[in-house]
């Protein structure tokens, strides 16, 4: 597992510095936009994790409440925690490609709104985790927000086509490509990279969780032995 | 142990070159494709090769003639003002009041500039903020992730979890 988890931070790595290489240096500048194109190269690749992350989340906290598996729950917790990464510089790249595009850091658009309701839900997800002392209801009751939380999931994807908004719709669609390709190469470039990226710390932080809870059973099983 | 930290120090430090690598990279880029200089600029140090020069199109100076490819206006600065002879594509996008990126050459004796390409604005700052603020994050999140991993795994070894522990007081 170890060794799998350094070949996913290799790969990372190696396709992070392809990707920020096209997207700074070699990649052409948008006729409309010039060169304010090139936070697309950072900024959609965020938004794409966020909505993994989230639905890693989502989909372990089916996993566990099914199976009960507490390996799962550290992976859910993980994504949960990595997702707020994410979903920050989602929102911080995004509200700084705002001001030269839309001329605003921030509007209540659909988009950003359900973007930050999902921020919302992630911290919610661990102010739960954080604040619960019995560790299987605060893994069953988490699992339950990520559940009922994951109805944002489609409104963020789909607010850009469910209402007219600030925001572009969705360059790859039914409709078929809104992007020329030269941008579209470093795009999907930047975004496996943060693909990997992402898996690499979940795999790091679910173990920090397991190591977390192994000392914390430690301390525990001394306490009891001092029969305090 | 010290060895495996010693290390993750030497890998970061790795990661934290290749890093300084690409921002060089892009800046070179801005400095040689995209950076300008202003009509004051160009004025004070007048030069022969072909240069970006940025401003605003003075308001009332722009003419454009019957040939969709030529224009005239003025380039305001901040003090002075460049005249434009410009010659190429896009004149459309040219108004009045408008900043824009004028690509071409000064010539010192008729005192013009001679234009051949417009283009938008650079704003390479929001481009370097959105940069730097998610990566210089990311690394750092990713630093102090698998340090913390590392001395966690440090403090189990060092507790030897799965081994019967003697406490003080049952020694005695």
């Amino acid at each position: 597992m170890r060794r799998l988890e350094g070949w996913f931070g290799l790969a990372a790595a190696i396709f992070l510095v392809v990707g920020l290489y096209m997207a700074l240096v070699s990649s052409p500048p948008d006729y409309y936009q010039g060169e304010t194109v090139r936070i697309m190269y950072i900024h959609v690749p965020f938004a794409q994790t966020s909505l993994l992350a989230y639905l890693v989340l989502f989909l372990g906290s089916l996993w566990y409440l099914w199976k009960k598996d507490p390996v799962v729950d550290n992976l859910s917790h993980a994504a949960a925690g990595v997702g707020v990464f994410f979903t920050v510089g989602e929102l911080l790249t995004g509200s700084i490609w705002g001001k030269p595009a839309w001329n605003t850091w921030w509007t209540w658009d659909a988009r950003l709104t359900s973007a930050f309701v999902l921020l919302l839900i992630l911290v919610a997800y661990l102010m739960l985790r954080m604040f619960m002392d019995d560790q299987e209801k605060e893994a069953r009751y988490a699992a339950i927000l990520a559940i009922i939380g994951f109805v944002d999931l489609p409104i963020v994807y789909f607010s850009v086509e469910w209402w007219r908004t600030l925001h572009q719709p969705l360059s790859v669609s039914q409709r078929g490509l809104a992007i020329s390709q030269e941008l579209l190469i470093p795009l999907i470039i930047m975004s496996v990279g943060f693909y990997l990226l992402f898996t690499y710390m979940i795999m790091i932080r679910t173990r920090m969780l397991y190591l977390e809870h192994l000392l914390e059973a430690k301390k525990g099983r001394l306490l009891s032995q001092a029969h305090l | 142990m010290r060895r495996a930290m010693t290390f993750f120090y030497i890998r970061w430090g790795a990661v934290l070159l290749v890093t300084l690598i690409i921002a060089f990279l892009g800046f070179q880029r801005y400095q040689k494709d995209v950076a300008g200089l202003t009509p004051d600029q160009l004025l004070q140090n007048p030069s022969q090769d072909k240069v970006r020069v940025i401003g605003i199109i003075q308001g009332g100076s722009l003419i454009k003639t019957d040939d969709k490819n030529r224009a005239f206006f003025l380039l305001q600065g901040e003090d002075k003002t460049l005249p434009v002879q410009y010659h190429g594509q896009d004149t459309d996008t040219l108004r009045d009041l408008k900043v824009v990126v004028i690509t071409g050459r000064f010539y010192a004796g008729t005192g013009e500039f001679e234009g051949e390409a417009v283009s938008l604005i650079p704003n390479y700052g929001f481009v370097a903020a959105a940069y730097i603020l998610g990566i210089i994050p990311a690394l750092i999140f990713l630093f102090l992730m698998e340090r913390k991993l590392r001395l966690l795994y440090m403090e189990v070894k060092e507790a030897r979890l799965y081994e019967p522990e003697v406490m003080d007081f049952d020694k005695e």
